[in-house]
């Protein structure tokens, strides 16, 4: 199956919230009573119950003006992904579309996917004791649909598609934005499947990684400890063994060596 | 395992109870831990009922494993816990006579550099593994950098505890024959003591203390 790709367009996005509203809709995703922070960005953050965010935020212009940035913050879909590395249930999986979709059933709540995500995606509800994120509309695109947050989205900020496809629509989207649009995620964790075309830099958005990467420790934990920690107990199990059979148990029956 | 008269005494039943104790918790809790670990050993979960269930297990069994690891440190932190100087060196480069030949091993007290190393390696790392398993239960209160490196530190708990623990239990049994009385019974035969720990031996028949195995 092609790799799928959804892409945010921010330069077209009215900030709406159509995309959150469908996702809530969609992923049968029940509101609970939020608190005003001055802000249209709201609940605050993402939430077990809010897999999806449309982002808000206020910053000062070199002119003395004000500009409104608005950002889809959803689970980017890593190609190498730091959450399906760590997951000791395989709950959380990539797909046939290079998605990182999340098997609820599976899940054992043991919170790692949320400490090792450079996105800062899985929320974790402890009334399930399970974790949950966005798995991009898995059960609507394996029936030929697109994403409910794509669907909904009334300005075409949001596309999806198979990757050249959508590849192709970025070169001519940052073509025609003359250098003005900076495309985010195609750069790291082996590209991500939600790409972002932003009016800014990377580094103006709020809670938006500049270079998110897998967390070192991590290397050392999955790739050197944990295969350490079955060599190494091996190893000392073959030499028991390899002791007994050449040089033989310790003699503690006997008060004299040699003697009977 | 039925001790023979004239035996000698080399552990108290609280001794042996506490041993129990931090071996059946911590052997439970490495194999609950190595069922999460690896995809392939998830059927481990299998008699917890799921790995949902055996994850739980895991959390609980490391709570009630922190009084076993401290009642032990502190009951064998006098015998086993402070290194003799230079005796104890000498005998650690000799290998204590295990794995090569060698001429007048070093004489230990109760407990052998060896087992010494490998007390203070469960103190070590058992309290390691309490402190990174406990960030690693709640870890919403901690930045993120902390609790990535608490999993690998519990990883490498994992390896130096698992590694050391088969090297015991093959010294504890096959290796070292009749040492294995010293924690189920607590009587040992005399000539075992001579070869384990005949300072410890002097020490006991000097001050009259040692206590012998006088039958039913």
């Amino acid at each position: 199956m092609a790799e799928k790709i959804k892409l945010y367009d921010a330069t077209k996005c009215t900030g709406c919230r159509g995309c959150q509203l469908a996702c809530k809709q969609w992923n049968d995703l029940p509101a609970h009573q939020t608190r005003n922070t001055g802000s249209y960005q709201n609940p605050a953050d993402l939430q077990s119950n809010t897999w999806l965010l449309m982002r808000f935020q206020e910053m000062a212009t070199d002119t003395g003006g004000v500009e409104w940035l608005f950002r889809h913050n959803a689970c980017m879909h890593c190609t190498d992904s730091a959450c399906v590395r760590v997951c000791p249930s395989e709950a959380l999986f990539h797909t046939s579309y290079g998605t990182v979709a999340l098997d609820q059933s599976k899940c054992i709540g043991c919170k790692e996917c949320m400490v090792v995500c450079p996105f800062d995606v899985p929320r974790f509800d402890p009334k399930t004791n399970k974790v949950s994120k966005c798995d991009m509309c898995f059960a609507r695109v394996e029936r030929d649909m697109e994403p409910a947050c794509v669907k909904a989205c009334p300005t075409g900020a949001l596309q999806f598609g198979d990757k050249d496809k959508m590849l192709a629509v970025i070169r001519e989207r940052t073509a025609a934005l003359g250098g003005k649009g900076y495309l985010y995620g195609d750069k790291f964790v082996g590209g991500t499947h939600m790409l972002y075309i932003l009016p800014e830099k990377p580094a103006k958005y709020a809670e938006l990684p500049e270079n998110p990467r897998i967390p070192i420790s991590l290397v050392a934990w999955k790739d050197w400890l944990k295969p350490l920690s079955l060599l190494a107990p091996g190893v000392a199990l073959a030499g028991a063994l390899l002791h007994y059979l050449t040089k033989g148990p310790k003699d503690t029956i006997n008060k004299q060596e040699g003697g009977v | 395992m039925i001790p023979q008269k004239g035996m000698i005494k080399v552990s108290t039943a609280f001794e042996r109870v506490i041993h129990c104790y931090l071996a059946i918790t911590c052997l439970l809790l490495i194999i609950t831990g190595l069922g999460m670990m690896f995809h392939s050993l998830n059927f481990l979960a299998q008699p917890f009922g799921g790995l949902k269930s055996m994850k739980t297990a895991h959390t609980y069994l490391g709570v009630i494993f922190i009084p076993a690891l401290f009642i032990s440190a502190l009951l064998w932190w006098k015998d086993a816990g402070i290194f003799d100087f230079p005796s104890d060196i000498e005998w650690l480069k000799k290998g204590g006579g295990y794995l090569w030949h060698v001429d007048n091993v070093p004489e230990t007290g109760k407990y052998n550099p060896g087992q010494k190393l490998f007390f203070l390696t469960v103190v070590i790392f058992g309290l390691l593994m309490i402190i990174s398993g406990f960030i690693m239960w709640f870890p919403e209160g901690y930045n993120k950098e902390t609790v990535n490196w608490m999993y690998a530190l519990h990883a490498l708990g994992l390896l130096a505890i698992l590694s050391f623990v088969i090297v015991h239990i093959y010294l504890g049994t096959i290796g070292v024959p009749g040492s294995a009385g010293a924690i189920l019974t607590g009587y040992v035969p005399k000539s075992w003591c001579l070869k384990q720990c005949p300072k410890w031996l002097r020490q006991q028949e000097k001050e009259d203390k040692l206590e012998y195995f006088e039958g039913h």
